[in-house]
């Protein structure tokens, strides 16, 4: 039987391929973020901050391709779960970004001196290139289809929110000094953020099994964490 | 399993199909539509919609040695419209034919296998094949009525077989009219020809002539093929509220009408039944991989 749509395939072939290099671009500004962090280099912030509108205009385009798709080609089936996929994978991606933002916005306000807490700083380092690797992890398991490695995510996850714990339980250690407690305040808020694209990439996994599977589930339920199983 | 030769029967093309209610055939109609050996059931009551279940077993069709139907088992429940989609020449429309022993009118065609309305196998030496195509009404691709005949007697023409009278030839047309959705637009001229209504009227008025002998099924083969699209959507509005009162059968090679009118939709290919099933699944996570195949477009 003759193949045909092949250029409406191409084009969806192309638009995941696009939305997918959004998690390139998020670990781009993350790898500037955490050289901010480490070096509290502002200006090097305020380049990330700056980018982020190629993060939200690759977006807006690749959502609006997909919504022109919807509308001229009726996907259905592997196609339809694949565009719905990719729509909620654009949101993760741009709120990935918004988090990188939410970074450099702080990192200002932690001053020029040297950091109150290094332990403190490895700890977000670390946390920011375990999530660089889950963001890497959960575009592979997007583009293999690959069920095991996206459920693999929540794994790692849990070791970014334990060493986001671990960053909290400094920051309550650090003392009484008013410097040193806002300081650690403000880091807190960037391991929350390095936090919250980890869970993002999650999601993104959560995704692969609904292209697979035509099922969603959410691989953990924030909201009952002991009723998950694996 | 019966084996079953009709070339003895007048053979029928597309352009001028029969209709459901054979204007050569004068059988009154009395009672049940289908029975078995002169026993007569009591008529099921419309609107319970508990009859008018259709269940094909083992269906197999041929045109001389072209085995186009192969092997089909297959149900089709009361109220509900089901769906057949398949790439041409995949035997969707064979199938459908012989639900109401269209197939047979085709020389050297034949039929082996059971269809079942209501636990009664049509295909049944004693049935009566005037009460099969009352039972069983078919619309087709392109709207037909009868050239001569006003709207109102193209509506009227399975009844007045029956030996109806005046007053119930014009209820049950009215009711029919009503019912096919044209009421509105034809009350006012139900003398004139029906070939002078506009394409989507004709087909409604096609759909009303098979409602007006209250059929247990409605077949309906490509019926918007030739319409336009509000013409279209109006049908499809109408198959919606018809399927109330009548079992739908709907082959279409429109795979959205199909995700649009249909609860469940068949998939076949080379004159065998893929997949069957709700259609929101058919066409969000199909089971089989030449059903995926077939409605994301990539063969057809």
């Amino acid at each position: 039987m003759a193949e045909t749509r092949s250029h409406y395939q191409e084009e969806l072939e192309r638009l995941e391929a696009s939305a997918l290099e959004g998690l390139d671009m998020v670990n781009s500004a993350l790898e500037r973020t955490l050289e901010a962090i480490e070096h509290q280099d502002v200006e090097l912030a305020q380049i990330v901050v700056a980018d982020d509108d190629r993060i939200d205009g690759r977006y807006l385009e690749v959502h609006q391709s997909l919504i022109t798709l919807l509308a001229t080609q009726s996907p259905v089936a592997t196609d339809l779960r694949l565009i719905s996929a990719l729509l909620h994978v654009l949101k993760n991606v741009e709120r990935m970004g918004d988090q990188c933002v939410n970074i450099c916005k702080v990192i200002p306000l932690t001053g020029n001196e040297p950091p109150a807490d290094e332990e403190m700083v490895g700890l977000i380092l670390t946390m920011g290139r375990h999530v660089r690797s889950i963001d890497n992890q959960a575009k592979r398991s997007f583009q293999d289809r690959d069920i095991e490695l996206a459920r693999d995510l929540v794994r790692q996850d849990d070791v970014v929110d334990n060493l986001n714990r671990e960053c909290f339980r400094l920051a309550l250690e650090i003392g009484d000094d008013a410097d040193k407690r806002e300081w650690a305040m403000t880091m807190l808020l960037a391991a929350r953020a390095i936090e919250r694209i980890g869970d993002n990439a999650v999601d993104i996994g959560e995704q692969v099994a609904f292209v697979v599977t035509g099922l969603f589930r959410e691989f953990e339920d924030a909201s009952h964490p002991n009723a998950f199983s694996r | 399993m019966r084996r079953r030769d009709s070339t003895e029967t007048t053979p029928m093309t597309e352009p001028n199909p029969e209709p459901q209610a054979s204007p050569q055939v004068g059988a009154p109609r009395q009672g049940p539509a289908i029975s078995v050996g002169g026993g007569r059931a009591p008529h099921p009551l419309k609107g319970s919609r508990e009859s008018g279940n259709v269940e094909l077993r083992d269906l197999h069709a041929y045109y001389g040695p072209n085995h186009a139907v192969r092997g089909v088992s297959l149900a089709f429940d009361s109220g509900a419209v089901t769906a057949i989609i398949g790439p041409s020449g995949c035997g969707k429309s064979t199938m459908v034919r012989c639900i109401n022993r269209m197939h047979e009118e085709i020389p050297a065609a034949r039929v082996e296998g059971e269809v079942l309305l209501d636990g009664i196998d049509l295909y049944d030496p004693r049935i009566d094949i005037v009460a099969v195509r009352r039972s069983v009404g078919m619309v087709f691709q392109k709207p037909n009525p009868f050239p001569t005949m006003s709207v109102f007697d193209n509506v009227t023409s399975g009844l007045r077989l029956t030996g109806a009278s005046r007053g119930e030839l014009e209820d049950r047309g009215r009711e029919a009219l009503l019912g096919a959705g044209l009421w509105d637009e034809v009350k006012d001229r139900l003398k004139a020809p029906g070939v002078g209504l506009s394409g989507g009227q004709q087909q409604r008025l096609c759909i009303a002539r098979a409602l007006a002998v209250d059929p247990e099924v409605l077949l309906m083969d490509e019926p918007c093929s030739a319409l336009d699209p509000m013409a279209t959507l109006r049908i499809e509005e109408l198959i919606g509220g018809l399927k109330e009162r009548v079992t739908i059968v709907i082959v279409t090679h429109n795979m959205q009408q199909a995700a649009r009118v249909a609860d469940a939709t068949a998939f076949m290919l080379n004159g065998e039944l893929v997949e069957v099933g709700p259609t929101d699944k058919l066409f969000t996570n199909p089971d089989d991989d030449r059903t995926e195949q077939y409605v994301t477009g990539k063969f057809g």
